[in-house]
């Protein structure tokens, strides 16, 4: 090993070492499963989810190397500390009384205001795209929150769907019982979102987007649907006891299927929409006068 | 002047008192230690029923399937987790460790207002105990979540004594906690001694006033918000109907609140850190004046970023507090620096507070990093409310108030009871607590990104979570029970340990509590050293450095109280006419002390 060394450069070696460890390290996270190369976000190898899964993944990603690179200097500056300027034993002399460096400390109050640049940057133009609602949609469903289920109004088919809240969340089989939305593979889609009671959130991890369901507050955003499945959706806003069983699927399928499911919801007869007269019309003065 | 007196001697001779006068001495107390020490107690009780709350929640998680609790039960149970941590927790160990150390650090032998003290606190126990005693209730303790969200926080979806019991006893303590802050404030400003320049303050007591200066802005919007929601409980208003856009009223004033709580909570023991780290790497503070800018600037940006907690509402302007947000992330990283620098080329020994405040160091970073990812709207639309935040909240305050609580508790305790803390002991509570917390925090990051939404009493065997929350729980147990070498390690020092008999047993310590007996005296002094720098026991107990090492840089505009030259002139007459004390010099500074001959034979004592 001592050979190795190059006595003239003896920093050579370390650096080789570092060189190596860099590329090791570089090797495993371009290696390592595809679930690492999505930041762990849910996502699947045979396309995106929506138009702007890839997007916020990207986004998501760089900003994690960005933060971890920080991290593993920052801790590395730490450990380096620990490890090298432990008092030695027989060491009683105090080190240098240092107090200020001020070129070092304008360094670090300037650096990371470039690097928040950076990050501030990419998230507006990210942020600009995603909740941008100014493009006409192909299909517009009003979903509205109620304690604790989900009501689906396919305004554009004038049919309706309404869920309920699962009990036994805990038990096997419960996936397949949900209220399921439809939504047509590749077709710009606004989904208009609604409370009847406490404030919900619609939240389809694959969609990696939420936006929360504010009773007296009508909000929206679109996306476009670009891989045919199965998704879990969630509600994402405490709302009382069976938070955890307001439930329900997404299941992004082609333009035939989703007219089939709208003419089986007509067949149903599930017409109309499930509008602001069913809230339930909660006073609480009401209450106070019952107590 | 040859006598001198041996502090163990001349303190009062040991009594044995009666439980009952003890208790009475304690509860009729000014004296800000001894309140100090009630807030200590008060909340780590606090702290580990909340605790125990916690592992109720992490069993129950444990698989899929209610097995322990009701859904309602599980959500009294993270509700008041949340509130007893954050708000008869964390909020009131800051006013213990604030009132016990701020006036020492400041030569004071008092706060300002001790009865408005004594007040505070009484306001902020029975507070507390008004918002727990809900569990007494035949409905429960509040069940809506420590942010209480409007409209499910109103009397139709949450009937129930609880939630009123929640409302009114935080209103009462908040009281307690503003109290609380007018009077570090006043102190702080009127009550240093003599030499203590603003600049001179040892970073903790800054840390003291920015995070007071904050309480004042926070604290009244909280209380005026949670008054409106009792009104709207129990009298019948409509502050936050959802038809008047009350929703997100509320949480504008909730989170005006919440989010400069969360600085409220940190900044005290980002302070805490700070005295350690200079003390064990036996070096002064890296970048001193840099670090209390950042404290400002950390307090200053922390009442602008608050809808960021909202960002998921669709109501809030994001490129703002975005940017806001984000823009934190450069005085704590000037923070982080400053503490690196400050441990740089010293001479690091790893006595138990040095370990916490490492372990601090290294855990809490990770929440910063979380915390500039989250502060980006497009990410935080998917990880907004899911176990991402939960784990990135724990990393947080975790991170930064129980490791710098116990940092401090290690650290003080021989100031606060004259023994030290068995070291072996604080070693095997410090591993099992940081082993404990990343199993159980570290594993949620990966829960949140992969879909699971926080405050979920159950999921589904289908999502895929169990292993995981699996890990976590078992974590949790291992988190929990290191709080048992703990208490078995006050138990034996309180029984065993030998007293402490110098001022500063850690032996570099720098600021002035160090520079006072173990523990101090009813009024903390007998005679206060020279203050001539921000590290004036340090001063006092390694001259020979103090003498090498006295460049002062250039005071600057900001520093201008630290020309106190105006009381020269009296202070040289006092001295000449014999009126003055010279070896209690820092009673007034004198540059060139007219040489007596009382002096010198003082001198030649020496």
């Amino acid at each position: 090993m001592k050979a190795s060394v190059d006595v003239q450069h003896p920093r050579r070696r370390r650096s080789a070492q570092i060189a190596v460890l860099a590329l090791v390290l570089t090797v495993a996270v371009s290696g390592c499963s595809a679930e690492a190369q999505r930041g762990f976000l849910p996502g699947y190898d045979d396309g995106q989810v929506t138009n702007m899964t890839e997007r916020i993944t990207s986004l998501w990603t760089g900003s994690w190397i960005a933060a971890l690179a920080v991290g593993v200097l920052t801790w590395g500056l730490i450990i380096w500390s620990v490890a090298v300027y432990r008092k030695r034993r027989d060491d009683d002399t105090l080190p240098v009384q240092l107090r200020y460096h001020v070129p070092l400390e304008i360094m670090y109050v300037i650096l990371p205001i470039l690097m928040i640049g950076v990050l501030y940057f990419y998230t507006q133009r990210d942020v600009s795209a995603i909740v941008d609602t100014s493009k006409e949609p192909d299909v517009t469903v009003q979903v509205w929150g109620k304690r604790w289920s989900w009501d689906f109004n396919y305004l554009d088919s004038n049919v309706w769907e309404s869920g309920e809240h699962v009990v036994d969340v805990g038990e096997p089989g419960n996936p397949e019982t949900l209220p399921t939305l439809y939504l047509p593979v590749d077709k710009r889609v606004e989904i208009q979102l609604d409370s009847r009671d406490v404030i919900h959130s619609f939240w389809v991890p694959a969609f990696l987007f939420k936006r929360d369901m504010i009773p007296g507050r009508e909000s929206s955003f679109q996306i476009i649907p670009e891989r045919e499945g199965t998704y879990a959706g969630k509600c994402a806003e405490l709302c009382g006891e069976n938070h955890s069983g307001m439930l329900f699927n997404v299941k992004v399928v082609s333009q035939a299927e989703y007219d089939q499911h709208m003419v089986d919801l007509e067949a149903a007869g599930q017409t109309g929409v499930q509008g602001a007269d069913l809230n339930p019309s909660d006073k609480p003065s009401a209450v106070i006068e019952e107590n | 002047m040859a006598v001198h007196l041996d502090p163990t001697v001349s303190a009062a001779p040991v009594r044995r008192r009666s439980l009952g006068s003890q208790v009475i001495r304690w509860v009729t107390s000014t004296d800000h230690k001894t309140i100090g020490y009630m807030y200590l107690i008060t909340s780590f009780v606090f702290f580990m029923i909340a605790g125990l709350m916690a592992l109720l929640i992490r069993a129950e998680l444990f698989e899929p399937g209610m097995q322990l609790v009701s859904k309602d039960q599980y959500n009294q149970l993270f509700t008041m987790h949340g509130t007893i941590m954050l708000l008869l927790f964390a909020t009131p160990l800051f006013a213990g460790f604030a009132n016990i150390i701020m006036p020492l650090q400041i030569g004071a032998p008092d706060v300002a207002f001790p009865r408005l003290n004594m007040f505070a606190y009484w306001l902020y126990l029975f507070g507390g105990l008004i918002a727990v005693s809900g569990f007494l209730t035949p409905a429960g303790a509040a069940s809506f979540g420590w942010f209480a969200y409007a409209p499910l926080s109103n009397a139709v979806n949450s009937p129930g004594l609880g939630g009123d019991l929640w409302v009114f006893g935080l209103a009462l303590g908040g009281f307690g906690t503003i109290l609380g802050a007018v009077n570090f404030i006043t102190t702080i400003l009127t009550m240093r001694a003599p030499g203590m320049t603003m600049f001179r303050m040892p970073i903790f007591t800054w840390n003291t006033l920015v995070t007071s200066l904050l309480i004042l802005m926070a604290f009244p919007p909280l209380a005026a918000a949670l008054f409106a929601l009792g009104a709207d409980r129990r009298l019948g208003a409509q502050v936050f109907n959802a038809e008047n856009g009350g929703a997100i009223l509320w949480q504008h004033l909730f989170w005006f609140f919440g989010h400069p709580e969360v600085y409220i909570i940190a900044l005290p023991f980002f302070g805490i850190v700070t005295e350690i780290l200079p003390v064990f790497a036996r070096k002064p503070i890296f970048g001193y004046k840099g670090l209390i800018y950042a404290t400002i600037a950390i307090g200053a940006l922390s009442v602008t970023v608050w809808a960021h907690h909202m960002y998921v509402t669709g109501a809030v302007l994001l490129p703002f507090f975005a940017l806001m947000t984000m823009l934190i992330a450069v005085p704590t990283g000037v923070k982080y620096f400053n503490w690196i620098g400050t441990i740089w080329r010293g001479a690091i020994t790893f006595e138990t507070p040095m370990l916490w405040a490492i372990g601090f160091l290294v855990s809490f970073l990770f929440g910063g990093l979380t915390g500039v990812i989250l502060a980006s709207p497009a990410l935080d639309f998917h990880v907004s409310d899911t176990y991402f935040v939960v784990a990135h909240f724990h990393y947080v305050v975790f991170g930064t108030v129980v490791f710098a609580m116990f940092a401090g508790f290690y650290f003080w305790w021989p100031k606060f009871t004259g023994k030290m803390l068995n070291e072996r002991l604080g070693k095997v509570h410090f591993w099992l607590l940081f082993v404990g917390f990343h199993t159980t925090f570290l594993i949620q990051h990966w829960l949140g990104v992969e879909g699971m939404p926080r405050r979920y009493a159950d999921y589904m065997p289908e999502d895929g979570f169990t292993f995981f929350n699996q890990v976590s729980t078992v974590g949790a147990f291992l988190l929990a029970g290191s709080t048992l070498p703990f208490l078995w390690n006050v138990y034996i020092t309180t029984k065993r340990a030998p007293k402490v008999t110098v001022d500063d047993p850690w032996g570099y310590g720098a600021s002035l509590e160090w520079a006072t007996s173990c523990p101090p005296p009813r009024h903390n002094f007998t005679s206060l050293p020279r203050i001539r720098s921000e590290r004036p026991a340090f001063d006092l107990h390694h001259p020979e450095v103090a003498a090498m090492d006295h460049v002062e840089p250039d005071p600057g505009v900001l520093d201008w109280e630290a020309d106190r030259r105006g009381e020269q002139v009296g202070a040289r007459d006092a001295s000449a006419n014999g009126e003055s004390q010279p070896e209690q010099s820092s009673t007034i500074i004198v540059d060139d002390m007219p040489q007596t001959d009382a002096d010198d034979a003082g001198e030649d004592k020496r």
